[in-house]
Order: C-alpha cells, then sequence, then structure tokens
C-alpha cells in the first residue's frame, strides 16, 4: 500500500514537473538544420526527366538524395559512425544506388526515389578494393565486388551472388581494379610491385578464369580502361603512357608512348591522374580521356587506331570531369578567371571542341576555399543543344549547386555537420540603444553640449519608436506569412530579452561559422586555411559586447596536433572579421590556456597561454595588463593533465610569468587512464548557497570553485576487473577531497560538473546496463567562511554524499542547462543515441532522496528513491527532430532567468529553449490579451456609464 | 398591566385604574419633580405602582428618589466596573482567542491565516489607539492599574499572534530564512588549466 503510494506520489510528481510542446509551438522556439558531411560520390538521377535526384554518399557514412532545386534534402540514410560503415563506393544506374560499406562489409542497394532498402548482402571477408558494374547485351544486370583475395559478381536486381572466385596468387600481387568493357568478360587488375603487370580475365557467365595476361612493368603509378578494351597506363618516373590491349588473344606487351612525343610539357613532381568515363556500363568506355599533368594542367586525349592524340590541352584547369546525356558526352573544365571567379566551360568529349554559351562563372566567396570537386548534370536542351548544371565542392565543404550563366540554386555549408566547438555571443545594442550608451563612455564636454546631445539622442529614440510603431501598423495589415523578418547582419541587435545570441561555431575542417540563433541563418563564414585535420580547437571570448564602443573580441587557439605549434585566430564574432590586434607569434608549443576575469584598458580579458616550457605569455600583453598579473600572481594557479602519464600538475604563476609546480598527483597509468577531467563552468552562478532541510535548519553546499571531477577508467577490460574512477581534486591545492571507485564498471563516460554535484554516466559491466551516478558535496549546518573561498584555508573535508540510478539507454552527452542567475532549478540535458535530447530534473538525481518517504523528507520535496529512472517521451525537448549523432550539447543563458537557450550538434544542429521551472517571468503564450483588455474597458465603461446614470437619478429624486 | 408611554397616559392610566383602589386620590407634597420628561423611569415607575398597588400618584408625581450623593457613588462604582471591563476584555479574549487558534491549525492556507492576521490585527491596533483608551480610563480610581492590564492583555494578545505565527512557520526565525540573502562568497585565487591540448 505504501509502495502504491509513493508511486502515485512519483507519478503525480512526474506530471507537475514536465510539459512537453504544444502542437502549435512546434518550430516557433526552435528549428533545426540537417547535414550530410563531405561528399565522397555524387550522382544526377537522370533516366526521367521528371523526377531529378541528386544521390550523394559522404565521409560521415550517409547515402542522402538531395533536391537540385531547393537543396534540401528527400532522404537520408545514416550508417555507423567510424570505420564500420565507412563508404568504399556508390555505384548507381536506373532507380539502384549500389553501396559498398565497411571496407567490403555489405552491399546494399537503396532505392533512389524514397531511399528504401532494396536488398543487402552480407559480403565475405576480406578488405574491398573495387567495385564496378557489370552489364552484358545492352543491360546492366550485376554488380561485381573485388576483394583482396576474391571476386565476386551480384545480381543488380536481388543482391544475390552469382558467382565468387578466388584470385590467383593473392599474396604477392596486389589487385587493383576490376574492368568490365559491356563484353562477356570481367578484367581484373592486378600488380606485382617492381615486376609485372597481372591481368585476368573472367568470364561473365560462371566465372571462369579464360585467360591471364602478364606484362612487365617496373613501377606503376595508375591505369584506366579506355575504348575497346585498351589498358592506359601512366608512370611518372619514365614520364611515358602504356597502352595494353586486354582483348587481343596473343600475349602482347606493353606500348610505351614517351609524353614528349605527344607534345606536352610536364611541369615538376609530375603525379598523374587518368580520368576516363563509361556513360552505359553495358558499353566500352569512351575512347577520351583526361590525363593531368600538374595542378593545374590537364590534357584530354584521345585513342584511335591503337594511337594516342592529344585532343586538346586545358591550362589552367583545375578541375575536369565528363558528363554523359542521351549519346553526347561532355567534358567540364573548370578553370580559373580571376582572383575571386572561376568559370566552367564544356567541350565536346569527341573532338575537343568547344560548345557555344556554355560558360558558367562560379564567384568564390573570400573567404572560403578553393574548388574540389567538380560534378556536371548534362542535360538536352529543346533545341537539342546541351545543357548543364554543375555542382562545385571546395576546400571547406561547402556544395554550390551552379546553373547557366552562372547563378547559384543553392548552397549547403557541409562543415557544419562537424562542429567542434561553440560559444553564444549576445548581440549588440541597435544603434539607438548605442547612441545612447555613447554618451557615457565619451569625455564630458560642457554642460550645454551635453545636454544637447542627450536631448538629440532622446529624439533620435523617439524617431526610432515611431518607425517601428509604424512598420507594426503596416505589417499588421498584411497577412502573416507575407511578413519577413529578413534578418541580415546589418540589422541585427539584441531583443528585449536576449534571447536571440549570435552562435559561433567551429567546425573540423577550418571554417568558422556565426549563426543567428533565432532563425539558424548563416550570417557569415570564415574559412582558415592551412588549419591542419587533426587540429585542436579551442574558443574563448575575451570581451562581450557589453563595452561599447569596443567590438566584442574572440579568440580561437588552434593548436597542431604533429607540430604542436599553436596560432591564435582573433576575430568579431558579430561580423566575422579578423581583428586588427595582432596575436602574439608563438614560437613554442602551447600546452594550455587560460582566461582570466582581468581585464584590460579595453575591457579585453587577459588571455594566459601555457607553452611546454611551462613559461606564460599573456594576450593582450600591454603595460597595464603585465601590472596587474604582477600584483595578481599569486593568486593565479592552473593545472595540466597528461593523460598519457597519468599525471596532475598544479602550477602558480610567478611574477616575471615563469611558473613554479606546487603539487603533483600521479596516477598510474598501467592501472588506470585519466578520460576527463572537467571543472565548473566560468559563468555559472548559484543563487542559493545550501539546501533548505525539513526541520528548516540548512544544509550549506560545499561550491568550491576551484574543484576538478577527474573520471578514470581501468585498463583492464576484463568486466570482473574493469572499474571506473572518480577523484575531486582542488585545483589549487591538489588536496584530493574525494575518491569513489565503481568497480565492474566501464565506460565511455559522460559527466557533468556544476554547482556542488557531479553527475556521471557508465556502463555497469555485471548488471550489463546504463547507470547514472550522483555526487553531492556540502559543507554542513555551519559555513566555514560565508565571505570568500579560499582552497587554501579551507581545514574540513565537505560532506559527501551519492547514489546510483539505472538509465534505459546508452547516452551521447551531457550537459546541465544555465541560467542568468542561477534561481531556476537545474536540468540535465542527455543526447540520447537515437537522436532524441531528454531533458532530465536533476531533482531525480540527487543523493538525499530517501529509501522510505518521512514527514521530513516530504517538507523538502524529495521524491523517495526509486533505482530506475525514467525516460519519459514528453520530456524530449525536440520532440521528433531527432539530432542524429549528437556529439555536443551548448547551454548558454538568456536574459530570462527561467529561460536557457540549448544547442544540441552533431551531424544536425538543433536550436531551442527550455525553461527548467517552467516561464515563471513570462505571461504565457496564450495569455488572452483580447479578454481581458476588453473586460477591463468594458468595466471601465461601465462605472462610467453607471457613475452618470446615477447622477441623473440622484438630481431627479432631488426635484420630487 | 401595561401603561401607555407618556407622562400624560400615565395620569390617565391612573385614574382608569382607580376604581379598584382605596383611594380616589393622594397628594404627596414631597418633592418636587425635577426631571419633567425622563421616558424610559416613567415606565419602570409605573411598574414598581403596580407592584405596590396601593398608591395613585397625581401628575407631576415621582415616586424616583432624587439624586442625591448616594446616588453618585453608585455611579463611581459603575464607571469603576466599565473601566475594568474595558481593560480585562484583551485579557478575556485570549481564551477564545486560543480556541480558535488550537481550531485553525498550523497549515497555511487562507483561512488560517485570515484568523492570525485578525488575532495580530487587533491586539496592534488597540496597543496603536492606547492614548484614547487613557481617556476612558480617566475617571477611573485606578486608571494606572487598568491601564497596566490593558496593556499587558493586548501584549499577550499579540504575544499569542506571534506565536501561532511560530506555530505555523511564519517567523523568520531559521538559519533557512535568511539564505536567500548570503551572497556568494568571493573567490580568493584564479584557477584554470586542463588537459594538455
Amino acid at each position: 500500500m505504501a509502495n502504491l503510494r509513493t508511486c502515485l506520489a512519483f507519478l503525480f510528481l512526474c506530471c507537475s514537473l514536465c510539459d512537453a510542446v504544444y502542437e502549435d509551438q512546434v518550430g516557433k522556439f526552435d528549428w533545426r538544420q540537417q547535414y550530410v558531411g563531405k561528399v565522397l560520390f555524387a550522382h544526377f538521377e537522370s533516366h526521367s526527366q521528371a523526377s531529378k535526384k541528386l544521390i550523394l554518399a559522404t565521409d560521415k557514412n550517409i547515402v542522402a538524395s538531395l533536391n537540385p532545386r531547393t537543396g534540401d534534402l528527400f532522404w537520408r540514410q545514416v550508417d555507423k559512425a567510424g570505420p564500420e560503415g565507412h563508404i568504399d563506393t556508390l555505384l548507381f544506374h536506373g532507380q539502384d544506388a549500389v553501396v559498398v560499406t565497411g571496407n567490403g562489409r555489405l552491399l546494399r542497394s537503396w532505392e533512389s526515389s524514397v531511399g528504401a532498402l532494396n536488398w543487402e548482402m552480407l559480403l565475405d571477408p576480406g578488405s574491398f578494393l573495387a567495385a564496378v558494374l557489370v552489364g552484358t547485351q545492352d543491360s546492366v544486370k550485376f554488380v561485381a565486388v573485388l576483394k583482396k583475395a576474391t571476386v565476386s559478381l551480384h545480381y543488380l536486381s536481388n543482391g544475390h551472388q552469382k558467382w565468387t572466385e578466388t584470385l590467383p596468387d593473392s599474396d604477392t600481387v596486389h589487385y587493383q581494379a576490376v574492368y568490365s568493357s559491356g563484353g562477356s568478360q570481367l578484367f581484373v587488375l592486378g600488380v606485382v610491385p617492381h615486376s609485372h603487370l597481372s591481368i585476368i580475365t573472367f568470364n561473365i557467365e560462371d566465372g571462369e578464369i579464360t585467360k591471364c595476361n602478364s606484362a612487365p612493368m617496373l613501377s606503376l603509378r595508375v591505369c584506366i580502361l579506355v575504348g575497346q578494351g585498351v589498358l592506359i597506363c601512366a608512370d611518372a618516373s619514365t614520364l611515358s603512357l602504356y597502352m595494353l590491349p586486354l582483348s587481343s588473344e596473343e600475349p602482347v606487351g606493353l606500348q610505351q608512348v614517351p609524353l614528349q612525343s605527344l607534345d606536352l610539357d610536364l611541369a615538376l613532381g609530375f603525379q598523374p591522374v587518368l580520368l576516363t568515363t563509361q556513360p552505359n556500363p553495358a558499353r566500352p568506355p569512351l575512347a577520351q580521356f583526361f590525363l593531368q599533368l600538374g595542378p593545374d594542367h590537364h590534357v584530354l586525349l584521345q585513342l584511335s587506331d591503337g594511337h594516342l592524340s592529344p585532343l586538346r590541352d586545358f591550362q589552367p584547369a583545375f578541375l575536369v570531369s565528363f558528363a554523359t546525356t542521351g549519346e553526347k558526352t561532355v567534358a567540364a573544365v573548370l578553370s580559373p578567371k580571376n582572383e575571386t571567379a572561376c568559370s566552367v566551360s564544356l567541350y565536346s568529349a569527341d573532338s575537343g571542341r568547344r560548345l557555344l554559351d556554355t560558360t558558367v562563372t562560379i564567384h568564390l566567396d573570400p573567404n572560403g576555399g578553393k574548388p574540389e570537386k567538380l560534378y556536371v548534370h548534362a542535360f538536352l536542351k529543346k533545341d537539342d543543344s546541351v545543357g548543364y548544371r554543375v555542382l562545385v565542392q571546395t576546400e571547406d565543404h561547402t556544395i554550390t549547386f551552379l546553373q547557366q550563366p552562372g547563378r547559384i540554386v543553392w548552397t549547403r555549408e557541409e562543415a557544419l555537420a562537424d562542429v567542434v566547438t561553440m560559444e553564444m555571443v549576445d548581440l549588440p545594442l541597435t544603434g539607438t540603444q548605442a547612441e545612447l550608451e555613447g554618451e557615457f563612455g565619451k569625455k564630458a564636454d560642457g554642460l550645454a553640449a551635453m545636454v544637447l546631445k542627450r536631448l538629440s539622442s532622446q529624439l533620435i529614440l523617439l524617431q526610432a519608436w515611431i518607425a517601428h510603431l509604424w512598420k507594426l501598423f503596416y505589417d499588421a495589415r498584411k497577412p502573416r506569412s507575407q511578413v519577413k523578418n529578413e534578418v541580415t547582419i546589418e540589422t541585427l541587435a539584441r531583443d528585449e530579452f536576449n534571447l536571440q545570441k549570435m552562435m559561433v561555431m567551429v567546425t573540423a575542417s577550418g571554417k568558422l561559422f556565426g549563426i543567428d540563433s533565432k532563425s539558424g541563418m548563416v550570417l557569415w563564414k570564415h574559412y582558415l586555411r592551412n588549419v591542419q585535420p587533426n587540429a585542436v580547437f579551442k574558443l574563448m571570448v575575451q570581451r562581450t559586447t557589453a563595452h561599447f564602443p569596443h567590438p566584442p573580441q574572440c579568440t580561437l587557439l588552434i593548436k597542431d596536433k604533429e607540430t604542436g605549434l599553436a596560432a591564435l585566430h582573433v576575430f568579431n564574432p558579430i561580423f566575422g572579421k579578423k581583428s586588427h590586434v595582432t596575436p602574439p607569434t608563438l614560437s613554442r608549443p602551447v600546452l594550455q590556456s587560460l582566461l582570466l576575469p582581468l581585464m584590460d584598458q579595453d575591457y579585453s580579458k587577459v588571455l594566459l597561454l601555457i607553452d611546454d616550457e611551462y613559461k606564460v605569455t599573456a594576450f593582450p600583453s600591454t603595460k597595464n595588463v603585465l601590472q596587474q598579473l604582477q600584483e595578481m600572481a599569486s593568486a593565479i594557479y592552473f593545472f595540466l593533465v597528461d593523460a598519457s602519464q597519468g599525471k596532475l600538475s598544479g602550477f602558480r604563476l610567478r611574477k616575471d610569468l615563469s611558473t613554479e609546480l606546487i603539487w603533483e598527483v600521479v596516477i598510474p597509468p598501467e592501472v588506470q587512464k585519466i578520460v576527463a577531467v572537467k571543472g565548473k563552468r566560468a559563468n555559472e552562478h548559484v543563487h542559493s548557497q545550501g539546501r533548505v532541510m525539513g526541520d528548516r535548519s540548512v544544509l550549506y553546499k560545499y561550491l568550491n570553485p576551484n574543484l576538478l571531477a577527474v573520471v578514470t577508467e581501468s585498463v583492464d577490460t576484463h568486466q570482473e576487473r574493469s572499474f571506473v574512477g572518480v577523484f575531486l581534486i582542488d585545483g589549487v591545492t591538489g588536496r584530493i577531497i574525494h575518491e569513489a571507485v565503481q568497480r565492474k564498471a566501464r565506460g565511455p563516460i559522460h559527466l557533468v560538473h556544476s554547482e556542488n554535484w557531479v553527475v556521471y554516466e557508465y556502463w555497469n559491466a555485471k548488471s550489463r546496463r546504463n547507470e547514472f551516478s550522483v555526487l553531492e558535496l556540502f559543507e554542513g549546518t555551519e559555513l566555514y567562511n560565508s565571505t570568500v573561498f579560499s582552497s587554501l584555508d579551507r581545514p574540513h573535508l565537505p560532506q559527501v554524499l551519492q547514489q546510483s540510478y539505472i538509465f534505459p539507454s546508452s547516452i551521447s552527452t551531457m550537459e546541465a542547462t544555465l541560467t542568468e542567475k542561477g534561481i531556476t532549478s537545474r536540468h540535465l540535458l542527455v543526447g540520447l543515441p537515437s537522436g532524441a535530447i531528454l531533458s532530465l530534473p536533476k531533482m531525480f538525481l540527487d543523493p538525499r532522496r530517501p529509501e522510505m518517504a518521512t514527514e521530513q523528507s516530504r517538507e523538502e520535496n524529495l521524491i523517495p528513491y526509486a533505482p530506475e529512472m525514467p525516460i519519459r517521451t514528453e520530456w524530449f525537448i525536440n520532440y521528433n527532430q531527432s539530432v542524429t549523432r549528437v556529439r555536443g550539447i551548448y547551454t548558454a543563458p538568456s536574459g530570462l532567468e527561467s529561460t536557457c537557450l540549448v544547442v544540441a550538434y552533431g551531424l544536425d544542429i538543433f536550436q531551442t529553449r527550455v525553461y527548467p521551472s517552467k516561464q515563471f517571468d513570462v505571461l504565457k503564450d496564450d495569455y488572452d490579451y483580447v479578454l481581458i483588455s476588453s473586460v477591463l474597458f468594458g468595466l471601465f465603461f461601465a462605472t462610467m456609464i453607471s457613475k452618470r446614470l446615477a447622477q441623473v437619478k440622484l438630481l431627479n429624486r432631488a426635484w420630487r | 398591566m401595561a401603561s401607555p408611554g407618556g407622562h400624560g397616559g400615565g395620569a390617565v392610566s391612573t385614574r382608569g385604574g382607580g376604581g379598584t383602589r382605596r383611594m380616589k386620590w393622594a397628594l404627596e407634597l414631597s418633592l418636587g419633580n425635577t426631571r419633567q420628561f425622563p421616558v424610559p423611569s416613567c415606565r419602570s415607575r409605573g411598574d414598581r405602582q403596580s407592584s405596590q398597588g396601593d398608591t395613585l400618584y397625581p401628575i407631576g408625581y415621582s415616586d424616583k428618589p432624587v439624586p442625591d450623593t448616594s446616588v453618585q457613588e453608585a455611579d463611581r462604582n459603575l464607571v469603576e466596573k466599565r473601566c475594568w471591563d474595558v481593560a480585562l476584555g484583551p485579557l478575556k479574549q485570549i481564551p477564545m482567542n486560543l480556541f480558535i487558534m488550537y481550531m485553525s491549525g498550523n497549515t497555511i492556507s487562507i483561512f488560517p491565516i485570515m484568523m492570525v492576521c485578525m488575532m495580530a490585527w487587533r491586539p496592534i491596533q488597540a496597543l496603536m489607539s492606547l492614548s484614547a483608551t487613557f481617556k476612558l480610563l480617566e475617571s477611573s480610581s485606578q486608571q494606572w492599574l487598568q491601564g497596566i492590564v490593558y496593556l499587558i492583555g493586548n501584549l499577550l494578545g499579540s504575544a499569542l499572534a506571534i506565536y501561532k505565527c511560530q506555530s505555523m512557520g511564519l517567523l523568520p526565525t531559521h538559519s533557512s530564512d535568511w539564505l536567500a540573502f548570503i551572497e556568494p562568497p568571493q573567490r580568493m585565487e584564479i584557477m584554470g588549466g586542463g588537459m594538455v591540448l
């Protein structure tokens, strides 16, 4: 009975705690953008005129279909992340997109119109080398897959294997490619390094080896099949092309064609790349092919009657591509026009003749990258001439779809599929607000001038207000759908409650984005060239928008993993422009950075960079800053965690900006390794210093701002011996405040550290389930020192409470909500692998939850302990807008205490607002203004009328 | 026998009812009636007449004794009594308040709050108008004692209200009530860092 009652109480609490989004609120405060990642393969579906689609396969293991008119996703199939789902190749024929994934693990066919899976086949083990569509008698029926030791042929219609054959001498011969030219033969090309070339011919019908050719070849780069079964290979060392007819009956040697004989001049460091095209897999490839001679030099060659001849020389030309429509095949060549533009032109593949009126001009974004890949979609116009559209992918992973004569149809910023870190920055004040603010910033120049200035600024305010009213009036007459609030970088201004912010996103490709948090529009982008692919980023806001007229300032620390050298990129987060402030050049590898609350004269916070000799560089390093640093030096501490050595070390700054080691904690790396270290967020406010108990006394929180939560995992991963360790260490003194070991537990561990609590999630290897554990620290019923907190003077250790709960799902990431003053209760935002984001009240993760409800615990609103943590679908803040592969959640406070802004990023980006304690400071969204005001006015008029009537009546009575 | 109102009526009734009396009339030449129209006393006189039953009064007769010094003495006693009533009023209310307190319970809802407010407000109001009450008590000889008793009674009443507030938990006597005013402590050290990048 008691159980039932607690259950009921619990249910009631749950119901009262949560509220989901109403139907009409969908998309009102939130938006989601879906991305696919860097394009690896792209095909245009062009078999029917009506339904045109663009099929893509990307480095994020995604097969997707885009609408070529708008750039929107038709469908998207997301495979497992990592090498297991890596897309090896994408072949496209008719309605079928055939994909080999996971290094030849699976062969799949997707239906291109709706994205349904036609079939899926598990392939034999072995690393994948190549796959090709095989056609016989003018129809494409098979897919041939070449692996390290086998070649197999599958039906295109159902994926069943027709035959599989073991390749001879697979341990010595490196097989490279598989070709078919429409006949009944399948060629497999292999190379024995520094010896010879081996070509094996299979019969398509039964997989029988019909012929084994070999030709001596010392060094080999690339080979392609051209025309009626002629193999063309290019060799850089001899500067020659080699030809080998495959179909000839008698063995023939390679025929060498020196490039000089073709009148081709070569650049230094010639790296040959050959490009051919096979418009229909059931027919032989074209006799024309491209040879790349240099980075901007291509030549179109033709093979006719066993002779190679150059058709046309393209220089400069960055990218070349073939495209086929009907019977016509054209070559598209992208060549630079000037500094900021490129042009694409079409040439007839047969003759190398330039087609008239086929130039598309591409204007390059000066803040973007160079074109990297070119995909051309050619089509026949009504007058039988060839029209085309181009898909250009640039280095910064932007894909742009253009049509003649250079109009951009759409652009997708695929770099946003890989956001590394982000910050939210307040928008600047409007011009009028800034005008008022400016009054305080400037020096006083006489009373009269001040008065005049004040009057003029008030006048401007009045003018702006009238303009605003006029706009409201004007917009009110229009239907709602037509009113569009165009957000441009000029009209950006802070709103009343600071709910709209600028999201500064740093992506792995090195491209920075400024996104408006309200609409999700990309307002600026900036591509950082020469950022290494594995670079580490750290983004810091040095100056916020609060210091008008000084512009806000962000600093991005980019560290190259290989050299260890770091660079600083200083920019304005609102406009994305590089700041004129010159950052210090860092000659030594940087280990860590530290943003101090100290400010320079121009209100930029001081950034300290610690190099590998433990010396400190300050940025900005003006006299003022150095003086402040000297004064403050003895109070500045920093810690470094070296996970490889299992060493945590604490340093103190000296006056001469060198450092001294003051503590060191070694966690033996042969037993356990440090996986995460988390301090508290610098902008976190805690409003309540304690918790009120049932008897109305106070349990004071242990709010140590220098506390670090260090999580370790055991090196031994056996389920009986594995463990997870949690250490709470004071970052100033190195004192271990608490350590806990969770036996038979394993990672991956997700950790949130805030206020006086640490929540972490781990895998319980014994019970085979995910568990949450919460640690809460209390100082006791007495405060040791209520005015200042110094880690050096804390004689008493805090009381630590801990409780664990079962969570029914694994999680991807976790973050806590954050509000302006910290009055609102906290929720945990948990990103689930299903793409949902769960807003879990911290109330459920409270180690003071009692086993049995008592009077006092009820007074405290403590929920009785239940080991299972519920996942309620109303708690999903993103309802059905799943965020695929969520990697991080960023929370930022808004101007309203009740509201916290949330951005979840992963493959998709989702932005919304959450109200952990509901909107206690805002009128409800459906507040009936009309009713209330009409009742008020009605009552007002009723009073007026009845007053008048009463007067008349009194007068009449007096006359009687 | 109800006597009709008015002194004239009184004369009529005496006459009308005289038939049953022994004497037709009698004149009592005692002191003249100073109060001509004491309306309530007229009725009481009539009552007394009927109880005596054997006297017939002439017009203008009054059997009420003439106010003299002895009457003045009784009045003073009355004033004294009245003053004591005023002084003891708050004390007398305490048992009632206790009962209300007991009945209303310690839950915080609108009715107990209203009761507590009333209980607290009445003594405060009384204490505020203390000078007026003192003026009222001026005529009494035990003015100071009564004043003190009155004050004590009101203080007790307000103490009771405070006790009620206390038991309802409305008084900020616990450390938790001042929790919201504790400023976050200032941090003395600046710390930062992290994993080696």
